[in-house]
């Protein structure tokens, strides 16, 4: 689980850093709405340095599909 | 952070056939911004000076609001300022009891004036935030309001459009702020145009001047420097600036 990824869900969406793991979808946590879900962007976008599409920013679901789009973006997630 | 800069940026500012609007206009062209502008009045837009690009549209219709916002971004690529500048000075009594018709305010008037001044807010707003959500563009919405937004005897329905343009203005500078999309409302007090001349009596208008602490009416060209600046400074959003030389202090 890559850290920086872990800091801004725990931080976005309020989580204990232990509730954070890989497997997690929006479907499990509370506060994942549609304008949580641009605190999330917004979060990735600055901490990555990157600017996502809309078809990027609706494809961010879950830690797997955010990590998918950064890998696509050619950040490099090694910790 | 980026700044949002008005030369070279792409500005849509409706009901800015003449008045107030054009004056806005007119400002925001001399910064440099590409400026269209939009009016139902067709004779306005034909008699427009060149380097201002005339779109005729009803600011009332969410298809004609969409189409022309659509072909503002297929022309120029984006949209980064919008002034929703359109309405309707309308004034009618709560009760008129000279009124042979019925001593109550017009219901049907009313709503009419809630959709000029309100609802045609709300429908450009969403034809434009779609295009710069779509496109990423950190623009900025002006929202003209009204020193009636505190409430003025005589517009019921004028007074409460522009108190709504301001609860929407503070809102959506909330919701949209994450999108890196600035919303702020500028607000003139009694303003020398044509529409406030036609709206108040020069006695009223007299009695105005006597109790705003500079003693005069304001220029559209005030009110335009105000839309800039707001529009400039990026650290404002969620403002409702007054622009009415204390009137209201």
């Amino acid at each position: 689980m890559n850290k920086r990824v872990a800091a801004i869900l725990a931080d976005v969406f309020r989580l204990r850093a232990g509730d954070v793991h890989p497997g997690l979808k929006k479907e499990d946590v509370g506060g994942w709405d549609s304008l949580t879900q641009m605190d999330l962007v917004m979060s990735v976008e600055r901490e990555f340095d990157i600017e996502l599409a809309i078809g990027d920013i609706v494809r961010l679901v879950s830690v797997a599909d955010i990590i998918a789009v950064l890998k696509e973006k050619g950040v490099s997630l090694e910790d | 952070m980026s700044r949002l800069k008005i030369d070279g940026a792409v500005a849509l500012v409706t009901g800015a056939g003449r008045g107030l609007g054009f004056a806005i206009a007119g400002h925001l062209q001399g910064l440099g911004a590409k400026v269209v502008v939009c009016d139902r009045d067709r004779e306005a837009l034909s008699q427009l000076p060149s380097g201002l690009q005339g779109l005729p549209l009803d600011v009332t219709q969410l298809d004609q609001a969409k189409l022309v916002a659509g072909d503002i971004v297929a022309q120029h690529g984006r949209i980064d300022i919008l002034v929703n500048n359109a309405g309707v000075i309308y004034s009618e009594p709560m009760v008129n009891i000279m009124n042979p018709a019925g001593i109550m305010h017009d219901y049907g008037r009313f709503r009419d004036a809630l959709t000029a001044n309100l609802d045609s807010v709300f429908i450009m707003t969403s034809a434009v935030v779609e295009q710069m959500v779509t496109k990423r563009t950190k623009g900025v919405i002006v929202n003209i309001s009204s020193i009636s937004a505190y409430g003025n005897e005589g517009q019921t329905a004028y007074a409460a459009a522009k108190a709504a343009v301001n609860a929407m203005t503070v809102t959506w500078a909330k919701e949209l702020g994450r999108w890196g999309i600035r919303c702020n409302a500028v607000a003139p007090g009694f303003i020398g145009t044509e529409s406030t001349r036609r709206a108040l009596s020069d006695s009223i208008l007299k009695h105005i001047e006597s109790n705003t602490p500079l003693r005069r009416l304001g220029t559209a060209g005030e009110v335009a420097q105000a839309v800039a600046s707001v529009i400039e400074n990026d650290f404002i959003n969620g403002a409702v600036l007054d622009v009415n030389g204390g009137l209201t202090i």
